[in-house]
Protein backbone atom coordinates (compact mmCIF):
# COMPACT_ATOMS: atom_id res chain seq x y z
CA UNK A 1 0.00 0.00 0.00
CA UNK A 2 2.53 2.79 -1.36
CA UNK A 3 0.04 4.66 -3.16
CA UNK A 4 -1.36 8.18 -1.89
CA UNK A 5 0.31 8.66 1.62
CA UNK A 6 -1.25 11.70 2.30
CA UNK A 7 -4.62 10.89 1.33
CA UNK A 8 -4.50 8.04 3.56
CA UNK A 9 -2.86 10.02 6.32
CA UNK A 10 -6.10 12.55 6.02
CA UNK A 11 -8.11 10.14 5.82
CA UNK A 12 -7.14 8.65 8.85
CA UNK A 13 -7.26 11.76 10.68
CA UNK A 14 -10.56 13.22 10.05
CA UNK A 15 -12.04 9.54 10.83
CA UNK A 16 -12.03 10.36 14.96
CA UNK A 17 -13.31 13.76 15.33
CA UNK A 18 -16.10 12.75 12.62
CA UNK A 19 -17.16 9.79 14.20
CA UNK A 20 -17.20 11.93 17.84
CA UNK A 21 -19.18 14.46 16.30
CA UNK A 22 -22.49 12.18 15.68
CA UNK A 23 -21.80 11.42 19.36
CA UNK A 24 -22.03 15.25 20.10
CA UNK A 25 -24.41 16.62 17.25
CA UNK A 26 -27.04 13.77 18.93
CA UNK A 27 -26.49 15.07 22.05
CA UNK A 28 -26.66 18.59 21.32
CA UNK A 29 -29.70 18.21 19.06
CA UNK A 30 -31.67 16.94 22.43
CA UNK A 31 -30.23 19.47 24.88
CA UNK A 32 -30.98 21.91 22.44
CA UNK A 33 -34.35 20.64 20.87
CA UNK A 34 -35.81 18.61 23.40
CA UNK A 35 -34.88 20.16 26.88
CA UNK A 36 -35.37 23.63 25.10
CA UNK A 37 -31.88 24.84 26.33
CA UNK A 38 -31.35 28.73 25.10
CA UNK A 39 -27.90 28.22 23.91
CA UNK A 40 -27.88 28.97 20.23
CA UNK A 41 -24.69 27.20 19.07
CA UNK A 42 -25.90 26.74 15.80
CA UNK A 43 -24.17 29.90 15.27
CA UNK A 44 -20.94 28.59 15.41
CA UNK A 45 -21.18 24.99 14.87
CA UNK A 46 -19.31 24.88 11.24
CA UNK A 47 -16.22 25.29 13.46
CA UNK A 48 -17.09 21.97 15.05
CA UNK A 49 -18.42 20.66 11.98
CA UNK A 50 -16.06 21.28 9.49
CA UNK A 51 -13.17 22.75 10.98
CA UNK A 52 -11.89 20.53 13.49
CA UNK A 53 -12.20 17.32 11.25
CA UNK A 54 -10.42 19.33 8.75
CA UNK A 55 -7.59 20.21 10.82
CA UNK A 56 -7.01 17.32 12.09
CA UNK A 57 -6.85 15.83 8.58
CA UNK A 58 -4.18 18.24 7.87
CA UNK A 59 -2.50 17.96 10.67
CA UNK A 60 -2.32 13.88 10.14
CA UNK A 61 -0.75 15.24 6.90
CA UNK A 62 1.74 16.97 8.43
CA UNK A 63 2.99 14.26 10.56
CA UNK A 64 3.30 12.10 7.67
CA UNK A 65 5.08 14.50 5.59
CA UNK A 66 7.39 15.78 8.34
CA UNK A 67 6.92 14.76 11.50
CA UNK A 68 6.97 11.14 12.14
CA UNK A 69 10.66 10.97 12.03
CA UNK A 70 11.07 13.52 14.89
CA UNK A 71 8.21 13.35 17.34
CA UNK A 72 5.93 10.89 18.50
CA UNK A 73 2.19 10.88 17.10
CA UNK A 74 1.03 11.53 21.03
CA UNK A 75 2.98 14.78 21.11
CA UNK A 76 2.42 16.42 17.91
CA UNK A 77 -1.45 15.71 17.71
CA UNK A 78 -1.43 17.02 21.38
CA UNK A 79 -0.19 20.13 20.32
CA UNK A 80 -3.29 20.71 17.87
CA UNK A 81 -4.82 22.44 20.67
CA UNK A 82 -2.53 25.20 21.04
CA UNK A 83 -4.65 26.03 17.53
CA UNK A 84 -7.56 25.21 18.09
CA UNK A 85 -8.54 26.60 21.45
CA UNK A 86 -7.91 30.59 19.84
CA UNK A 87 -8.90 29.48 16.38
CA UNK A 88 -12.49 28.36 18.23
CA UNK A 89 -12.38 31.34 20.10
CA UNK A 90 -12.02 33.94 17.22
CA UNK A 91 -14.85 31.87 15.56
CA UNK A 92 -17.04 32.50 18.35
CA UNK A 93 -16.16 36.63 18.50
CA UNK A 94 -16.40 36.96 14.58
CA UNK A 95 -19.98 35.22 14.52
CA UNK A 96 -21.14 37.32 17.61
CA UNK A 97 -21.53 34.04 19.63
CA UNK A 98 -21.61 35.22 23.87
CA UNK A 99 -19.65 32.41 25.63
CA UNK A 100 -21.62 31.29 28.91
CA UNK A 101 -20.03 32.99 31.75
CA UNK A 102 -18.89 29.36 34.03
CA UNK A 103 -17.64 28.44 30.81
CA UNK A 104 -15.12 30.88 30.21
CA UNK A 105 -14.26 30.55 33.73
CA UNK A 106 -13.14 26.92 33.85
CA UNK A 107 -11.02 28.06 30.83
CA UNK A 108 -7.59 28.03 32.19
CA UNK A 109 -8.12 24.24 33.17
CA UNK A 110 -9.94 23.64 29.95
CA UNK A 111 -6.77 24.05 27.95
CA UNK A 112 -4.15 21.36 29.82
CA UNK A 113 -7.49 19.08 29.59
CA UNK A 114 -7.54 19.65 26.23
CA UNK A 115 -3.87 18.77 25.25
CA UNK A 116 -4.10 15.71 27.50
CA UNK A 117 -7.23 14.49 25.69
CA UNK A 118 -5.59 14.61 22.30
CA UNK A 119 -2.44 13.65 23.59
CA UNK A 120 -4.71 10.36 23.88
CA UNK A 121 -6.50 10.21 21.21
CA UNK A 122 -3.81 10.94 18.91
CA UNK A 123 -1.45 8.28 20.36
CA UNK A 124 -3.79 5.48 20.19
CA UNK A 125 -6.99 6.19 17.65
CA UNK A 126 -5.06 7.83 15.36
CA UNK A 127 -2.20 5.83 16.15
CA UNK A 128 -4.22 2.73 15.24
CA UNK A 129 -5.58 3.76 12.37
CA UNK A 130 -2.19 5.54 11.28
CA UNK A 131 -0.72 1.53 11.48
CA UNK A 132 -3.94 0.34 9.54
CA UNK A 133 -3.75 2.61 6.47
CA UNK A 134 0.32 1.57 6.54
CA UNK A 135 1.43 5.05 7.34
CA UNK A 136 2.92 5.16 10.97
CA UNK B 1 -35.01 -19.21 -23.87
CA UNK B 2 -33.73 -21.31 -26.12
CA UNK B 3 -30.30 -22.82 -27.12
CA UNK B 4 -30.04 -21.02 -30.04
CA UNK B 5 -30.76 -17.66 -27.93
CA UNK B 6 -28.32 -19.30 -24.98
CA UNK B 7 -25.85 -19.92 -27.48
CA UNK B 8 -25.81 -16.25 -28.71
CA UNK B 9 -26.04 -15.03 -25.49
CA UNK B 10 -22.90 -16.77 -24.52
CA UNK B 11 -21.37 -15.52 -27.90
CA UNK B 12 -22.06 -12.11 -26.80
CA UNK B 13 -20.87 -12.65 -23.37
CA UNK B 14 -17.46 -13.54 -24.66
CA UNK B 15 -16.72 -10.76 -27.14
CA UNK B 16 -17.86 -8.40 -24.48
CA UNK B 17 -16.92 -9.49 -20.93
CA UNK B 18 -12.53 -9.55 -21.17
CA UNK B 19 -10.74 -12.76 -20.01
CA UNK B 20 -9.64 -12.22 -16.74
CA UNK B 21 -6.02 -12.70 -16.73
CA UNK B 22 -3.54 -12.90 -14.00
CA UNK B 23 -5.50 -13.85 -11.55
CA UNK B 24 -2.52 -14.74 -9.27
CA UNK B 25 -2.11 -12.75 -5.99
CA UNK B 26 1.19 -10.19 -6.42
CA UNK B 27 2.88 -11.14 -3.16
CA UNK B 28 1.84 -13.95 -0.90
CA UNK B 29 -0.33 -12.37 2.58
CA UNK B 30 0.27 -15.28 4.47
CA UNK B 31 3.63 -14.00 6.18
CA UNK B 32 1.85 -10.12 6.93
CA UNK B 33 -0.54 -12.50 8.14
CA UNK B 34 1.75 -14.14 10.67
CA UNK B 35 2.90 -10.87 11.57
CA UNK B 36 0.03 -9.54 12.59
CA UNK B 37 -1.27 -12.55 14.72
CA UNK B 38 2.66 -12.47 16.53
CA UNK B 39 1.77 -8.76 17.31
CA UNK B 40 1.26 -7.98 21.35
CA UNK B 41 -1.65 -6.57 22.46
CA UNK B 42 -1.50 -2.68 22.74
CA UNK B 43 0.18 -2.10 26.15
CA UNK B 44 -1.04 1.29 27.85
CA UNK B 45 1.74 2.53 30.44
CA UNK B 46 0.72 3.58 33.79
CA UNK B 47 1.40 7.52 32.97
CA UNK B 48 -1.03 7.51 30.48
CA UNK B 49 -3.93 5.95 32.92
CA UNK B 50 -2.62 8.80 35.27
CA UNK B 51 -3.41 11.51 32.98
CA UNK B 52 -6.32 10.02 32.22
CA UNK B 53 -7.80 10.04 35.44
CA UNK B 54 -6.48 12.93 36.35
CA UNK B 55 -8.32 14.15 33.45
CA UNK B 56 -11.67 12.63 34.86
CA UNK B 57 -11.03 13.79 38.20
CA UNK B 58 -10.71 17.87 37.00
CA UNK B 59 -14.30 17.04 34.52
CA UNK B 60 -15.60 15.85 38.32
CA UNK B 61 -14.58 18.81 40.06
CA UNK B 62 -14.71 21.42 36.63
CA UNK B 63 -17.95 20.23 34.79
CA UNK B 64 -18.46 23.58 32.97
CA UNK B 65 -15.39 22.73 30.99
CA UNK B 66 -17.13 19.75 29.33
CA UNK B 67 -19.04 21.99 26.54
CA UNK B 68 -16.08 23.57 25.71
CA UNK B 69 -13.77 20.32 24.82
CA UNK B 70 -17.11 19.07 22.59
CA UNK B 71 -16.59 22.36 20.73
CA UNK B 72 -13.51 22.06 20.14
CA UNK B 73 -13.26 18.62 19.81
Amino acid sequence: MNRHPYLRAYLAGIAVPTVFLLIVMSAYTVIRYVYAVPLAIEKVIVFPMAGVPNAWGLWNVLYAAFGRRHISLGLFGGALPLLLAPGGYVVTRLLGFSVPEHVLSVAPFALPVGLILYYLVWKYFVGFLNAELGIA
Amino acid sequence: MSEREVDEVRKLLKKFVPTVRDTELRRDLWPAMLKRMEQPPVHVPWWDWALLAGVALLFCLFPGMIPALLYHL
